[in-house]
C-alpha cells in the first residue's frame, strides 16, 4: 500500500472530514500521532458543537410586541377587529347586497343574541354557556339548513363558484373558531359579539348565494 | 395552522398568520443570531430585525425554496450586516472567511501543534473561540456544525457554491482549533504564573 505524508494527509482532510475515507489515509493516520491528534480534535469540535446545536433559546416576548407593533404601523397587517371585517367585508362590497335572506338571518341572529345577553350574575358560567347555547343552537341549526337548500345552487362561472365556497369554508372555520371561544369563556362578552358577527357573515354569504343561484336559473 | 396555510394568510395582511409564521421559526432563527453574536440584547434586535424583512418581502414570496431557508437567508445577511458594520468595513464575503496569514488565517503547517484538546473543548471554550471567528467563517460553522444544515442548504443560504461551503467549514474548524489551542496555552500559562506566585509568597 502506497503511503501517504502528513502534507498529502492535510490535502485530503477535508474530505475526510465529510466521510471520504481512503485506505491509504486510514494507514497513515494508524502510524502518525501528529495527524491522528489533529482529527480527534476536529471531531471533538463537531461534536461539542452538535451538543450546543441540541439546545434552543427563546426570544423575551418583547420581541414579538415590537414587530407586532412595526407592523401594524407600516400596514403590514391589520388590527384584529379591521381583518376580521376586511376578510369578508372587500369580498362582499363588490357585490349587490341582497337584502331579504340576509335580513331574515341577521334578525334572527339578533334577537337570539338580545335575549341571551341580558344576565344578572355574570360569574355564572353554566348558565352564561347555557345561555348562549340554547339562543345559538337554533341558529346554527337553521344556517345549516339554509346551507343545505343552498347546496344545489351553482353558479355557471366556476371561479366565482369555486370563491363562493371558498369564503363559505373560511366562514365556517372562523365560526368554529368563534364558538370554541365562546365555549371556553361563555362570559366573555367580545367573545360572544365575535360569535355573532361570524354568523352574520355567514347570512350574508348565503344570501350571495342564493342569489347568485336564483339570476343562474 | 400548517404553515403553507399561515403563508397564505400573512400575504393578505393576517394578523394571526403572521404570529404563527413567527412562533413557527423564532427560537431557531434567535437561536441562530445569538450565537453568531453571543449577546441576548442584540441576538434579538437582529431577530426581530430578521422577521421585519421577511414579513415585508412575504407577498413575493413563491415558494421557489423552502420557507425556512429563505427566512435564515434573510437572518444570516442580517447579521453579517451587523458584523460588518462592526468592524467598521464593508467586506465581501471572500474577505470575511479568507483571512491574510498576518490576520490569524487558518495555517496548514499544523505539525507545530502537538496539544491534544481531548478535555479542553468544552461549550464555554467551543463559544469563546467561535466569537474570535471572522464572520463568514462563524456563519458556515454555526450553519453547519451547530444548527444542523446541509451543505447545499448553507449554499443557498449564504448565496455560495457547496464546495465554497464545505471549504469555509474547514477552515472554520482549523482555525478554531487553533483559537483553543491558544486558550490551552494561556491557561497552561496562568497556572503556572500562578503557581510561581504562591511558592514565592512562601518563600
Amino acid at each position: 500500500m502506497a503511503t501517504i505524508t502528513c502534507k498529502d494527509f492535510l490535502d485530503r482532510l477535508e474530505s475526510w472530514m465529510e466521510g471520504d475515507v481512503h485506505s491509504d489515509s486510514q494507514a497513515h493516520l494508524r502510524n502518525c500521532p501528529h495527524c491522528r491528534s489533529l482529527v480527534d480534535d476536529l471531531k471533538g469540535i463537531r461534536s461539542e458543537a452538535r451538543s450546543w446545536g441540541a439546545e434552543e433559546a427563546e426570544p423575551s416576548a418583547r420581541v414579538w410586541a415590537s414587530l407586532r407593533s412595526q407592523l401594524e404601523q407600516e400596514g403590514l397587517i391589520r388590527p384584529a377587529d379591521a381583518a376580521k371585517t376586511t376578510w369578508f367585508g372587500g369580498w362582499f362590497a363588490s357585490l349587490p347586497r341582497p337584502a331579504l335572506a340576509s335580513a331574515y338571518l341577521t334578525l334572527l341572529i339578533a334577537g337570539a343574541f338580545a335575549v341571551s345577553r341580558p344576565m344578572s350574575r355574570p360569574s355564572n358560567e353554566a348558565r352564561w354557556l347555557a345561555a348562549s347555547q340554547d339562543s345559538t343552537m337554533p341558529l346554527r341549526a337553521q344556517l345549516i339548513a339554509e346551507q343545505n337548500s343552498f347546496a344545489s345552487f351553482n353558479n355557471a362561472n366556476p371561479v366565482v363558484n369555486a370563491s363562493l365556497h371558498e369564503n363559505l369554508a373560511i366562514v365556517d372555520n372562523y365560526i368554529a373558531l368563534c364558538e370554541k371561544s365562546v365555549q371556553e369563556e361563555p362570559q366573555n362578552e367580545v367573545a360572544r359579539d365575535y360569535l355573532y358577527q361570524a354568523y352574520q357573515q355567514k347570512a350574508d354569504l348565503l344570501a350571495q348565494m342564493t342569489e347568485r343561484g336564483e339570476n343562474n336559473r | 395552522m400548517p404553515e403553507a396555510e399561515a403563508i397564505r394568510l400573512a400575504q393578505q395582511g393576517n394578523a394571526a398568520a403572521f404570529e404563527r409564521l413567527y412562533r413557527l421559526h423564532n427560537r431557531r432563527v434567535y437561536s441562530l443570531c445569538l450565537r453568531m453574536v453571543s449577546n441576548t440584547a442584540e441576538a434579538e434586535d437582529l431577530t426581530q430585525e430578521a422577521f421585519l424583512q421577511l414579513f415585508r418581502k412575504i407577498a413575493t414570496f413563491r415558494g421557489e425554496s423552502a420557507f425556512s431557508t429563505w427566512l435564515h437567508r434573510l437572518a444570516v445577511n442580517v447579521v453579517l450586516m451587523k458584523l460588518r458594520k462592526k468592524s467598521g468595513t464593508e467586506t465581501s464575503l471572500d474577505e470575511m472567511t479568507e483571512p491574510d496569514e498576518d490576520s490569524g488565517g487558518p495555517r496548514r503547517d499544523f505539525g507545530t501543534l502537538d496539544l491534544r484538546l481531548s478535555g479542553s473543548i468544552d461549550r464555554v471554550n467551543l463559544q469563546r473561540a467561535v466569537e474570535q471567528l471572522p464572520p463568514g467563517y462563524k456563519a458556515v460553522f454555526v450553519l453547519h456544525d451547530v444548527q444542523g444544515y446541509e451543505h447545499n442548504e448553507i449554499a443557498e443560504i449564504m448565496q455560495c457554491s457547496i464546495g465554497n461551503s464545505k471549504s469555509q467549514l474547514h477552515k472554520a474548524r482549523m482555525r478554531l482549533r487553533e483559537l483553543l489551542h491558544e486558550a490551552v496555552r494561556d491557561k497552561a500559562r496562568e497556572d503556572r504564573k500562578a503557581a510561581s506566585a504562591e511558592s514565592g509568597s512562601e518563600d
